[in-house]
């Protein structure tokens, strides 16, 4: 840079002295291919010292000769080259160099280091990508766009978290995420469920707080998914890290820019629905029966229903009266209408408005977006402003000063879903297709005239005629309850940089991350699963604070070897609060939310819950630039934490070799090769706040259905029978990896594969004890698991020249997991509470689906009883396993002068999913797949043993175990083993290949900027942009993505169980740059 | 180079990264340490524990195997029928060596000089481990509840009813130095030490008793239980509208999902009692055992149906004034024969059950005569000993019988047929087995799953048709 600086000046005066020569003075405008003039361009007569750079316009004016070669060259683009022909003005777009554009990667710590000279790997994502990917939320922007970097989102409500798996599963109970670095200081990413979400099976989706972000505000993001990279952070780098820097103004003319964005969503698939079924059992219509295996609706008499107008009924609040049916004729059918009570079409509008700038000494950058959306499902929501200033004083020439700071603020209102009985879908899916959900509030009048108000209207009490819904009907879980969550969000990081001497550098740089999250849970009386009204708020708080102190010093050891040194000392205090009150019982019926509606304390429950944690590590790193093409890294940091006993080492090499530079082999084919390897460790911090042994109060103990409750006994406490655990170490995972990266053709292909292994040890787990020694389990570090995958990276421009672009690129991933030990537990349950769970199992990976199946024969083929059906397993077995095979991303970028086009597909190799969604559905026979209705062909068994003789019209469909064909009907589907709750059903048909292909991105964008647009408008361009977002999606299961997650951010996934839906969207946006 | 070197140091410097400024922020904010809280706020749940170890599932099905309770579905018909899984005893087990004994043992350690608490943790810890050793045979005790030890080691049965005998020994002691107290905590006795006394003498004639050593049940009886208001019992309590938590264990589990699973049925304990059954039929002349019989049956159908013994307020005897009165009677009678003393103990729990004491208040309305025995009553051809036997076997007979019955949902009727069945086979009360193909009646509960599959010094699963030490 300073090479730079001293050539440039050089050319300047040798510009200067230029201008008493002899010839003619060309003057043009260097823009790039958006027409954005570019400042700073250097523009050399080739072959001479001869030159000048562009102003902040882009514009030059050079005395050349006629025949002169100009030159322009500028870091980042592709060097054009004009020959100096009659004309005076030459004005020059330059396209920018994608594979240049990646030289710079962003370290742990916050610094630039060049690519080429690195031995671990860092997938970039270009921020334009992910602003252009339409995803609303910064972490599903990432999706598909590197490898071996799983996005999960949890589904598709506005807001939703997202879990980020890199290379695979690290830890067992930990947290799964990656730690994330914004401007060299680690930010909260926490999903925090609480207490007033139920659990995690049910309520609904919370929030991954690395959404906060603003997209817009981010200049680069890398991840780091290697042990060596990351080792600097020690024991919360196990997840990988991802490092995001945000955008800085430069010493530039005021840039103004507007962007809004609108987009329209919608589900992205749907489960088929029958219509021809009605409500009941044993093909008899029953109004009042859970089930949808009535009777044949078309076989029904037709116009209106009979009812008893005598006495009770219910009125609706528009007035409609419903009176207990007599008979039902109508055959009227509802399952779009009632679709509709409960979707919609969602949309959000964004609003972006950023201004930067500055001179020499001082720059800043402005940004302000708001971004309001409503979310498919109607009462969803999530409205978000994000403010940031970031600024850069250079106050002298040895003491420089930053600081970034951006505040956030966001509502929204999640719908609850799976399952719980006050969710969505649960209480949508399971309405029979001939009751309409419409009137879901009113009044009941009883015999006696007596009236109920506010009663809710649910499918299985149709008149009303009870306070418990049993399944809350979706109108009323989607306008009368809420579940709301207020953020208000502050990240400040100040950076003192201090150059004493000219090869150290100092830097003091401080961080602070500061959130409150205020939610509110709200059920009115007669709601499902909280018939008494229910009222709860949580407030949480999280505050992280961040010091570090860093020396980075360069040093030339011998002519041909150079040393970058950097020490540093880290501390890092982190502390979560939450405070939780819930009323219940409500005095009064009514939406006032307020403590009043339950005069009587004892009713109320108060809870809280603080996490305290605090590390402080020293680090050093030393990096050894020997010959020109070996660079060999050393770094390790010393960390004690609260929660670890002692202090624990981290160290990590990493090396990398530039064979092209080595042996001299560059050409026109092999631009560029690097070998590299690396070795590092990486660790995962205990849980908070577990060293010592606890006495414990609430507890209740039984010995089979019969417990005995200490709070029912006047209060009192126990020992907990967890033991603590004062040797507590961090879970370590040692990894390492080998790669090359290399570019061909003049570097338009650039390629770069990985291969590693990882083995982590010391994974902590809740221990199962002897129980005589007097304590049942303790939370200790007793597993292991092994990683090892491969992974590839490519891009290829095969065209940039002019008016055309066109490149190609993409990624592929696979990781093995292997759960190699759990010091004798035979289970560990990520999904508690689900009938179908994902487990930690030893010779399995981490997450597979255990649950009763099908007994099988030696051979595979199934155990049959004498009916020719499948018969339960003794005990729960491994059903399947949802990690994919291998994951991969991959695009195409193409321009026609202001016309660009980006697509991206991804694809999902294998794997398994559980859809229990489908499976229960199969027991209440709302389901296409249940609504078979055929006339046999020959003689059937069915699950209960019945003969059905040939010629018998039947609803259901025939399948061959492998003892012949059976009849699978109403016995097998609701009261069999073929749907259902629970461990007694063959949940091994509930297993589904999770394969998929989706269309992420689709995206058209044209710029408007051509110079009479400019001149007439003042403005520097205009850009329109259309994306479709997750517009096609190829899965082999019907209804519902495999993409979405029952447990949320969790480290257990592959179900479904009444989750709420994803979605695909159309965005539309105009920019406009002044 | 000399720049590195002065790195090199700075670098040493900071590596030593200090521990100190993490220190202690570990300590947990939310929870309450045992350090903070009163011994006695430890003894309820110690005391709950107890209750529902030994008045809970391992009971019930002891008295499915003693022909007092029928197991009729699901889980409780296939254990009726001696189809039981290591599963069965996980809870209990637990109780035992986690519910109880650390808890009983953290008391005793911060309040030693507490003699009423010493004492009554002593007494838990004594009853618990010697119903364990009672139970399953050779169990852990002397490794137990101690951090260092991972597998605490089996110890025989024998040697851990003597330590639990010596530990009530102790506990008399500090009892007897101890001043009685209020203490709500204690569920049991309310603070009365002299009732904790009693109980533990009486266990310690029980563990004597079972180890066949009747000179030593005997004396210890003498200082046992002295009224029937002194029993040791799990009392239930709470709002009559919740069903669970503080209720009768057995009446839980009918008013829960387990209804229609368990009761007495047809049981021999019911034939046994009930008037109207001339097979076997202990109503004589001087005994009718209407009021008994009708207290006693428990009707699967409905928590609500009864009002008897498992009536959902109904107290559950742990240890009781009949059982020290029917060990004295046995081991005087071992000792001396039909002596008046003999006959003075079976009279005296006679002449109490025939104030109505024996039943509550809804069946005191019912018929019953307990006319006190005399010695000719059990002579040859007396109404005790129809069938011309030894008149002190005979009267050894009615004893067991009269334990056999007053026991009900105790484990008395379980322990007599398995410490009889070596020598005494005569005096067994002769219940059928539950299953023709049994190959006789079940001698131990199982092993705990948990502990089998965690203590590596766990023996293989003896099952439950092998003979416990104290019965070989």
């Amino acid at each position: 840079m300073k090479y730079n600086l001293l050539y440039l000046t050089v050319l300047l005066l040798l510009g200067i002295v230029d201008v008493f020569a002899q010839g003619q003075t060309i003057t043009g405008k260097v823009t790039d291919t958006s027409n954005q003039p570019l400042p700073g361009v250097n523009v050399v007569v080739q072959g001479t010292t001869t030159g000048t750079t562009t102003d902040f316009d882009g514009k030059y004016s050079l005395l050349v000769n006629p025949g002169d070669v100009l030159v322009f060259s500028f870091i980042g683009y592709q060097n054009q080259t004009i020959t100096v022909g009659s004309q005076t003005t030459i004005n020059v777009q330059l396209a920018e160099d994608v594979s240049q554009l990646e030289e710079i990667v962003i370290s742990a710590l916050g610094f630039e280091q060049k690519r080429d000279e690195l031995g671990s790997t860092a997938s970039v994502v270009p921020p334009e990508d992910m602003v252009r990917s339409g995803e609303a939320m910064l972490i599903n922007s990432i999706g598909a766009r590197a490898s071996n970097v799983q996005v999960q989102r949890s589904n598709g409500d506005p807001g939703a978290g997202t879990t980020i798996r890199i290379r695979g599963a690290n830890t067992i109970s930990g947290s799964s995420n990656p730690l994330i670095i914004v401007d060299g200081v680690p930010i909260s990413n926490t999903t925090y469920y609480g207490l007033g979400n139920g659990g995690r099976s049910g309520g609904t989706s919370q929030q991954s707080r690395l959404n906060d972000l603003n997209p817009n505000d981010i200049e680069s993001m890398q991840i780091l998914k290697g042990a060596s990279a990351a080792a600097l952070w020690g024991s919360r780098a196990a997840n990988g890290v991802i490092v995001i820097t945000t955008k800085n103004g430069s010493a530039n003319k005021l840039n103004i820019s507007y962007k809004g964005t609108y987009s329209l969503d919608q589900i992205n698939t749907r489960i088929p629905m029958q219509t021809t079924f009605g409500q009941g059992r044993n093909g008899v219509y029953s109004p009042t029966r859970a089930e949808s295996w009535g009777d044949y609706i078309p076989d029904r008499a037709g116009g209106n229903d009979v009812f008893d107008e005598s006495g009770r009924y219910f009125e609706a609040t528009n007035g409609t009266r419903y009176y207990p049916i007599v008979t039902k004729n109508s055959r009227e059918t509802y399952v779009d209408s009632n679709w509709d009570g409960a979707f919609q079409d969602g949309q959000f509008f964004q609003h972006d408005l950023t201004a930067s700038g500055g001179s020499k000494d001082a720059n800043f950058f402005f940004s302000l977006a708001r971004l309001d959306q409503e979310g498919i499902i109607i009462g969803s929501n999530y409205d978000r402003t994000n403010v940031r200033l970031n600024n850069n004083f250079h106050i002298n020439n040895w003491l420089s000063f930053s600081n970034k700071a951006s505040y956030i603020n966001s509502y929204s209102n999640r719908i609850q879903q799976s399952s719980n009985t006050a969710g969505l879908l649960l209480g949508l899916l399971r309405t029979p297709p001939d009751f309409d959900n419409t009137d879901y509030i009113g009044t009941y009048y009883d015999n006696s005239g007596q009236a109920f108000t506010k009663r809710q209207r649910s499918y299985r009490r149709y008149m009303a005629d009870s306070y418990n819904p049993t399944y809350n009907n979706p109108m009323w879980t989607t306008r009368e309850q809420e579940s709301s969550t207020r953020v208000n969000r502050f990240m400040v990081t100040p950076q003192f940089t201090v150059t004493p001497i000219d090869w150290l550098q100092i830097i003091l740089r401080g961080g602070v991350d500061y959130y409150t999250d205020a939610r509110v849970y709200f059920f009115p009386i007669g709601s499902a699963s909280n018939i008494s009204g229910s009222f709860a708020e949580e407030g949480i708080s999280e505050t992280q604070i961040n010091f570090d102190g860093i020396a980075k010093g360069n040093f030339n050891i011998t002519s041909n070897i150079s040393l970058q040194a950097t020490i540093g000392w880290n501390i890092n205090d982190r502390k979560t609060r939450s405070n939780y009150a819930l009323i219940e019982g409500f005095q009064v019926n009514t939406k006032k939310q307020t403590t009043d509606l339950n005069t009587s304390r004892d009713a109320s429950e108060v809870a809280n819950n603080k996490i305290f944690r605090r590390s402080n590590r020293g680090y050093a790193i030393f990096g050894f630039d020997m010959f020109d093409q070996l660079n060999v890294n050393f770094s390790g940091a010393i960390e004690a934490a609260s929660s670890v006993k002692g202090s624990y080492f981290y160290p990590a090499v990493d090396l990398a070799w530039r064979l092209t530079d080595a042996f001299d082999i560059g050409g026109s084919v092999l631009s560029f090769a690097k070998l590299r390897a690396t070795w590092g460790k990486v660790g995962v911090q205990p849980g908070a706040h577990r060293f010592e042994t606890l006495a414990e109060g609430g507890f209740s103990y039984s010995t089979y259905s019969d417990p005995l409750s200490i709070s029912q006994f006047g209060g009192g406490f126990r020992l907990d029978n967890n033991l603590g655990n004062p040797d507590l170490e961090p879970e370590i995972k040692t990894e390492w990896e080998l790669g090359a990266d290399v570019r061909l053709f003049e570097e338009k292909l650039a390629i770069g594969a990985t291969y590693y292994q990882n083995r982590i040890t010391g994974i902590l787990i809740n221990l199962d004890l002897t129980p005589s020694s007097g304590y049942s389990t303790q939370y200790a570090n007793a597993a292991t698991m092994e990683n090892k995958g491969f992974e590839m990276d490519f891009d290829y421009t095969i065209i940039n020249k002019g008016d055309w672009g066109l490149g190609i690129f993409g990624n592929y991933g696979d990781n093995n997991n292997l759960v190699t030990d759990l010091q004798g537990t035979e289970t560990i349950d990520l999904t508690p509470g689900a009938s179908v769970s994902s487990r930690a199992i030893v010779g399995h990976p981490l997450g597979v689906l255990y649950g009763t199946g099908s007994k099988t024969n030696p051979d595979g083929s199934f155990d049959l009883d004498a009916n020719g059906f499948p018969q339960l397993t003794d005990r729960p077995v491994v059903l399947g396993d949802p990690n994919p095979d291998w994951r991969s991303g991959i695009g195409l970028r193409a321009r026609w002068k202001s016309l660009a086009l980006n697509v991206l597909f991804e694809h999902s190799q294998g794997g398994e999913f559980s859809p229990r969604t489908l499976w229960v559905l199969r027991r209440f026979g709302t389901t296409q797949e249940t609504a078979n209705y055929f006339t046999t062909t020959e003689d059937l068994v069915n699950f209960d043993g019945d003969l059905i003789p040939a010629g018998t019209t039947v609803r259901g469909n025939v399948e061959n175990f492998g003892g012949g064909n059976v009849l699978l009907d109403e016995t097998w589907y609701r009261h069999g083993i073929g749907g259902g709750f629970g461990d007694n059903q063959a949940y091994n048909f509930s297993i589904k290949d999770a394969t998929f292909t989706r269309l992420r991105e689709l995206s058209l964008s044209y710029t408007l900027n051509f110079p009479r647009f400019q001149e007439a408008t003042k403005l520097s361009s205009i850009v329109f942009t259309a994306t479709g977002r997750n517009l096609f999606l190829w899965s082999k299961i019907e209804g519902i993505d495999p993409e979405i997650n029952q447990y949320g951010v969790s480290s257990g996934f592959g179900l479904d169980y009444f989750t709420n839906p994803s979605t695909r969207s159309l965005l539309f946006s105009v920019a406009i740059n002044f | 180079m000399k720049t590195i070197k002065s790195l090199l140091i700075i670098f040493g410097l900071i590596f030593a990264s200090c521990e100190s400024l993490v220190e202690g922020i570990n300590d947990n904010p939310n929870k309450i340490t045992p350090q903070d809280v009163e011994a006695e706020l430890f003894l309820t749940g110690a005391m709950l524990a107890n209750s529902v170890a030994q008045g809970g599932h391992l009971n019930r099905i002891a008295g499915m195997w003693s022909g007092h309770l029928t197991g009729f579905t699901s889980l409780y018909s296939n254990i009726y029928g001696y189809d039981i899984s290591t599963a069965e005893s996980v809870g209990t087990w637990s109780r035992y060596y986690v519910g109880v004994i650390p808890n009983v043992r953290h008391i005793r350690e911060i309040v030693p000089q507490d003699m009423l608490l010493t004492g009554i943790c002593k007494v838990l810890e004594a009853h618990a481990i010697g119903t364990a050793a009672s139970l399953f045979g050779d169990v852990p005790y002397s490794e137990i509840d101690n951090p260092e030890i991972a597998d605490p080691k089996f110890d025989r049965q024998s040697e851990v009813f003597t330590a639990a005998i010596a530990l009530l020994d102790q506990a008399i002691t500090d009892l007897n130095s101890a001043t009685s107290r209020s203490l709500p905590a204690d569920i049991y006795y309310e603070g009365d030490a002299g009732k904790w006394a009693e109980a533990a003498a009486t266990l310690q004639a029980r563990y004597y008793l079972q180890m066949k050593m009747y000179p030593q049940a005997l004396s210890a009886a003498a200082n046992g239980i002295s009224s029937n208001d002194n029993n040791m019992k799990f009392i239930p309590r709470g709002d009559p509208e919740i069903a669970s938590g503080d209720k009768n264990l057995f009446w839980q589990i009918l008013a829960g999902s387990r209804q229609g699973d368990i009761g007495t049925g047809n049981s021999y304990l019911m034939q046994l009692l009930d008037p109207s059954n001339t097979t076997v039929d202990r109503n004589n002349a001087k005994t009718d055992e209407t009021a008994r019989f009708m207290y006693y049956t428990i009707d699967e159908t409905s928590a609500s149906a009864n009002q008897g013994i498992i009536e959902q307020f109904e107290p559950q005897n742990l240890v009781s004034y009949a059982e020290n009165l029917l060990i004295m009677a046995e081991c005087e009678a071992r000792a001396n024969g039909v002596s008046a003393a003999a006959l003075g103990y079976l009279n005296e729990w006679r002449q109490f059950m025939n104030t109505g004491g024996h039943v509550n208040a809804n069946f005191q309305g019912e018929s019953y005569l307990y006319a006190d025995y005399d010695a000719a009553d059990f002579a040859a051809g007396g109404i005790e000993n129809p069938d011309n036997i030894a008149a002190d076997r005979a009267f050894l007979r009615e004893v067991i019988e009269e334990r056999y019955v007053s026991g009900m949902q105790m484990y008395m009727a379980f322990n007599d047929v398995r410490r009889l069945a070596k020598d005494d086979p005569d005096l067994i009360v002769p219940f059928p087995l539950n299953t023709g193909t049994a190959p006789g009646q079940p001698q131990r509960l199982p092993y705990s799953d948990d502990e089998l599959n965690t203590n590596n010094n766990a023996p293989e699963e003896p099952g439950i048709f092998s003979t416990t030490e104290v019965n070989q």
